[in-house]
């Protein structure tokens, strides 16, 4: 039982270094050191995840052409949409993934390759 | 004698607009949370295309009073959320 006790120990002052570790057992205590969305040890999204998400909240957007989606479309020149439209699509991309852009950012970002890059260097993507 | 007022920028007509439906989401009642999207989207779309300068700003402060009326709502009405959320949410 003592070795069960040091091994937890050792667990928890191990997890903030290394991400892999499951945080199952010590998530009560860990919260505040170990920010992580995701309890299955997988600390960031992949880049296809990103990718087939953006792409799906695109096509469900109503006046989107799904056959045009690809990774590069842009939304003013390709798709035809105006700022309007833009805004609205960054907000679901919002809520989808859970994140809160701010405006600056939200204002550049034009394109679906812009998109997909923002959400995938942020840190908390959902 | 009449101040002009200037007519607002681009970026400040799309921050509004977004300011709205951030403030949307906010709503606890699914049926407002959707109805303030919906009107907000229908209301800037339906304005798109106006000339008249006058016409421009009269729309822009009457969609900041909006945005401040929906504000107090979204307060107002977390004091008194639903308790039972709409069939909509339920996910599948």
């Amino acid at each position: 039982m003592a070795s069960a006790l040091k091994a937890a120990a050792l667990r928890h002052i191990r997890v903030p270094v290394s991400p892999t570790l499951p945080l199952n057992g010590s998530r009560l205590n860990l919260c505040g050191t170990v920010r992580s969305m995701s309890s299955h040890g997988d600390d960031h999204l992949t880049k296809e995840e990103v990718i087939d998400r953006v792409i799906d909240v695109l096509k469900s957007f109503p006046k989107v052409d799904s056959t045009k989606v690809t990774p590069e479309v842009h939304f003013h020149k390709d798709l035809g949409l105006d700022s309007l439209d833009t805004v609205e699509i960054v907000m679901a991309l919002e809520e989808e993934f859970k994140l809160e852009i701010p405006d600056k950012e939200a204002d550049k970002i034009d394109s679906c390759s812009l998109a997909i890059e923002y959400i995938y260097n942020h840190p908390m993507a959902g | 004698m009449t101040s002009a007022v200037p007519p607002p920028v681009r970026s400040e007509v799309l921050l509004l607009f977004r300011s709205l439906l951030r403030t949307s989401r906010e709503f606890a009642d699914y049926n407002i949370r959707e109805y303030t999207k919906r009107r907000t989207i229908d209301a800037f779309r339906q304005n798109r295309d106006l000339s008249d300068p006058s016409a421009v700003v009269a729309a822009f402060s009457d969609g900041k009073s909006q945005l401040e009326v929906a504000r107090r709502q979204v307060i107002v009405h977390s004091l008194y959320a639903p308790k039972v959320k709409s069939v909509m949410e339920i996910k599948h």
